[in-house]
């Protein structure tokens, strides 16, 4: 089933790539550059799936991931980490700020695929 | 993944990777010199860094994943405070993002970055993490099951399912929902497939709304700029067939249409600008690399970045300017000893600084350093058959110190490998000169060195001189024009002369070398003796007379290039369309010059170049070109140099602004300056319909019409400036021609015209 997933990296190369590999497999994707351009984006359209960078410019993925949670809307919804990290404190971080679960970068097509539909059930 | 969409992502990659590189250099010598918040000049570098290991290791790009990997590694440990902030690890973090820009560059130009190149590096950045770690062991557990502390180990492997969802976490979907979906697979499928297809063409047409900026192609800009061309010159045809044949209906939107291509060429040349910043951007880095290996200490400071410039003289400007900041360092800064036993800080300063002229852009380039000797420069060209013993004696300091831009004068005591490398000032000139431009030093011994830059805003549009030769019209750039003279077979000084047949002219007791251009370009039956003008050019500090049948106006022209089929003749410079539909080719004069072989006198050896008002001033005599004109009784002279051009107006059109008087000039208001006035005469009077002849120059950066009454030479002198009385707006009186004149200060006349202050 198609869902509405935003991309949210500074570069322009990630948000691509992730949007190239997710429509690819029948899903609409959404772009932002930063958790405050992604704040923006979602207060006026709604989504199935965040997938957040985790170091971005003026709001990055941790807070942007706290912000979510704190809005009514977004209490449930499915935030995934894409961090290049395998950095315990920052999975800790993203955890305790109700993160859902993560993705490594460099990620293979079908493994960003498979974790989107584990999350998304579709 | 499709081919198309493969490249775009490396041109992603490369675009975005290297404008965060110079970011992070800017960070590391901004941590260096400790200026502004360490922890945030980190925390930008790290996500750069960061930036660029995640695009490249998801594209695939292994090898510039492990570079930038150890140099994040090194840099997390900068962060941590586990390394101290030092010389040798910001130089290691430079070149590990030397490294990586070099194989942006590669990856751009379709090679596979190799990591061979860069083992010395991924040793070196290894060592200078161990040199830390040591301290850290306890204090930290960043590195712990990470990648990367053998740089071979990916973060791929350390983690081959790649995602993970943490335990108890808030939402996630559960099996229910996936079952479920299974079950009604069939049956959604259809309305599913179309659904997606219309929401993915949905998402391609404008997935981010939230964007104030795009990154367009230069190339696009490019064509856009192109086509406005053709819209003005569009524009320019219907104006003219309006003003002949005007249907009253349309003048209203012709007007319009007018309007709006102007300002559409503005607006569209205004996305080509861009800031000196872009270039100097890369020098911070230069001087501290260059002062590092000299062993000098330089304080670089830099003012007027935002000063904008069309992309195309960005481009030109880039390596003249690079050439001049390294000679600064290396010849003109001396070491911190000779700095101190002359009485010196230690600490040298080098200066950039951009700002707006009078429709230019200066750059000026300046040091305290050691200075040029004039003495020692002038026995080097004397030396090298440069300059004559005779010409020597004429030379003032300026002129000679403005010889380095002399081809084979190369002043340093030995060649160093930083600046000797045989690309000279003289490289440094014809660059500059290429795009219109000029060039000029001047030093105090002792004291330092400023190098001038001036260039003109915009290379799309230039201004131009039109001339008629044969059946042909022909567009020179003003920038290598000089002056015009009018030939007349009865006058022996305004004559063609001929020696080993090759046409002079005498002008001011110099010999110009002509060129016929009706005989180059294949025109016949053009009488080289009679009424023909000869147009004195300059290019590359070469001057020459172009023998032309009529001078017919000056138009901004729109330069279009040229086939190249035309190019390789090496005599136009491009085309233009004029405003009747015609086209025009552009001459281009360095490459006549060279076609004609004309061996004209070079600049410097004239010591009429670059007169300073301060120079006639002082008791010495100067060489100079003087524009002699009469105010009723009478002679007042002007310097040359100041005048842009003389023209002849109708009384008539001289209209009022205040308590002004001025002139609709080129679409700008010119205020007039009657100098009658400011000689304290009495003005003569006379009708609207008498001729007034006004002297166009530049007072205080505003372009100003000074009336006189009448033109009556031009003369080059060696002249001695005498003040007797305290005459306000004359500098003082001097012998021209066999005559007594009074020497007009420009500077006072600004002043009591009222334009000082303005800009």
């Amino acid at each position: 089933m198609t869902k509405r997933i935003i991309t949210v990296d500074d570069a322009a190369t990630m948000r691509r790539l992730v949007g190239y590999t997710l429509r690819g497999a029948g899903h609409e994707v959404l772009e932002a550059e930063d958790g405050e351009d992604a704040l923006r984006v979602l207060s006026q359209q709604s989504v199935d799936l965040v997938i957040t960078d985790v170091n971005m410019p003026k709001m990055d993925g941790i807070e942007l991931v706290r912000q979510l949670r704190a809005l009514r809307d977004f209490k449930t919804i499915p935030i995934l980490l894409l961090t290049t990290e395998s950095d315990p404190e920052k999975k800790r971080q993203g955890k305790q700020a109700g993160a859902t679960g993560w993705i490594t970068k460099p990620f293979q097509p079908d493994q960003l695929i498979a974790a989107v539909s584990k999350v998304t059930g579709s | 993944m499709n081919d198309d969409m493969q490249k775009q992502l490396i041109q992603d990659l490369v675009i975005e990777s290297l404008e965060g590189l110079d970011a992070f250099d800017a960070g590391m010598l901004a941590l260096e010199e400790n200026s502004g918040d360490a922890q945030e000049h980190l925390r930008l570098a790290f996500r750069m860094i960061h930036t660029v290991k995640g695009s490249s290791g998801c594209l695939g790009f292994e090898t510039i994943e492990r570079v930038a990997h150890a140099g994040e590694n090194l840099l997390s440990l900068l962060r941590d405070e586990v390394v101290p902030v030092d010389k040798p690890v910001i130089t290691g973090l430079l070149r590990c993002s030397d490294a990586l820009r070099d194989m942006m560059h590669r990856l751009e130009s379709g090679e596979t970055p190799d990591v061979v190149r860069h083992a010395d590096l991924l040793q070196l950045l290894e060592g200078l993490q161990r040199s830390g770690k040591q301290e850290a062991r306890q204090g930290y557990g960043f590195f712990h099951g990470a990648p990367g502390i053998p740089p071979k180990a990916s973060s791929m492997e350390s983690a081959p399912q790649g995602w993970g969802l943490f335990d108890e976490a808030p939402p996630a979907a559960n099996e229910i929902s996936i079952e479920a979906s299974g079950e009604d697979l069939a049956v959604v499928e259809e309305a599913e497939i179309k659904e997606a297809a219309d929401k993915s063409s949905q998402a391609a047409a404008g997935p981010r709304a939230s964007e104030s900026a795009i990154r367009v192609e230069v190339a696009q800009i490019d064509r856009l700029m192109n086509l406005v061309g053709e819209l003005v010159l569009a524009r320019n045809q219907i104006l003219q067939l309006a003003g002949e044949k005007a249907d009253a209906s349309l003048i209203g939107p012709i007007q319009r249409v007018n309007l709006i291509t102007t300002e559409l060429q503005a607006n569209v040349m205004k996305t080509r600008m861009q800031t000196v910043q872009t270039v100097w951007s890369k020098f911070p880095r230069l001087v501290r690399d260059l002062s590092l290996e000299l062993g000098k200490k330089v304080a670089l400071t830099m003012e007027g970045q935002e000063t904008e410039l069309d992309r195309t003289v960005i481009e030109a400007i880039k390596d003249p300017l690079t050439h001049i900041v390294r000679n600064s360092i290396d010849h003109g800064i001396e070491d911190p000893a000779s700095r101190r036993i002359a009485g010196k800080p230690e600490m040298a300063q080098l200066r950039l600084r951009a700002f707006h002229e009078g429709g230019q852009v200066v750059l000026e380039i300046g040091d305290d350093g050691r200075g040029i000797d004039p003495a020692k420069i002038l026995r080097k060209a004397q030396e090298r058959g440069l300059v004559s013993s005779e010409e020597a004696g004429r030379m003032g300091d300026r002129d000679i110190v403005n010889l380095i831009f002399l081809a084979g004068l190369s002043t340093a005591e030995k060649v160093t490998n930083v600046s000797g490398r045989g690309v000279g000032m003289d490289v440094v000139r014809s660059n500059v000169e290429k795009i219109g431009g000029t060039v000029e030093v001047s030093s105090v011994v002792g004291e330092g060195t400023t190098i001038q830059i001036r260039i003109p805003l915009t290379l799309a549009i230039v201004p131009a001189l039109l001339i008629a030769c044969g059946s042909g019209r022909f567009a020179i750039p003003q920038a290598s024009l000089v002056e015009l003279v009018r030939l007349d077979p009865n006058n022996c000084a305004r004559r063609v002369e001929w020696i080993d047949q090759a046409p002079v002219l005498r002008l001011r007791g110099k010999l110009l070398a002509l060129f016929d251009l009706a005989k180059f370009l294949g025109f016949s039956g053009h009488a080289t003796a009679e009424d023909a003008f000869v147009v004195v050019v300059e290019a590359d500090g070469r001057k020459f007379g172009l023998i032309v049948d009529a001078v017919l106006d000056t138009e901004e022209i729109v330069v279009k290039p040229l086939h190249r089929m035309l190019k390789a003749l090496g005599a136009f410079a491009g085309a233009t369309i004029l405003g009747d539909g015609q086209v025009a080719l552009i001459l281009d004069i360095a490459g006549l010059a060279r076609r004609g072989g004309m061996v004209g006198v070079r600049k410097p050896f004239e010591a009429e170049s670059m007169i300073e008002k301060h120079e006639l001033e002082s008791d010495g005599s100067e060489r100079v070109r003087l524009l002699m004109t009469r105010v009723s009784a009478n002679r007042v002279a002007l310097p040359l140099e100041e005048v842009t051009r003389i023209e002849e107006i109708s009384a008539g059109s001289i209209e009022r602004s205040g308590p002004r008087e001025v002139l609709q000039y080129r679409g700008r208001i010119m205020p007039l300056v009657r100098i009658s006035d400011c000689l304290g005469e009495a003005r003569t009077s006379g009708d609207a319909s008498d001729l007034v002849r006004v002297v166009v120059c530049q007072l205080s950066g505003t372009q100003t019409g000074l009336i006189i009454d009448e033109i009556e030479d031009i003369f080059e002198e060696s002249v001695r400036v005498e003040r007797f009385g305290n005459e306000r707006c004359i500098a003082g009186s001097l012998v021209a021609g066999g005559m007594v004149a009074d020497l007009l200060d420009l500077d006072r006349i600004a002043d009591f015209a009222g334009l000082k202050g303005r800009t």
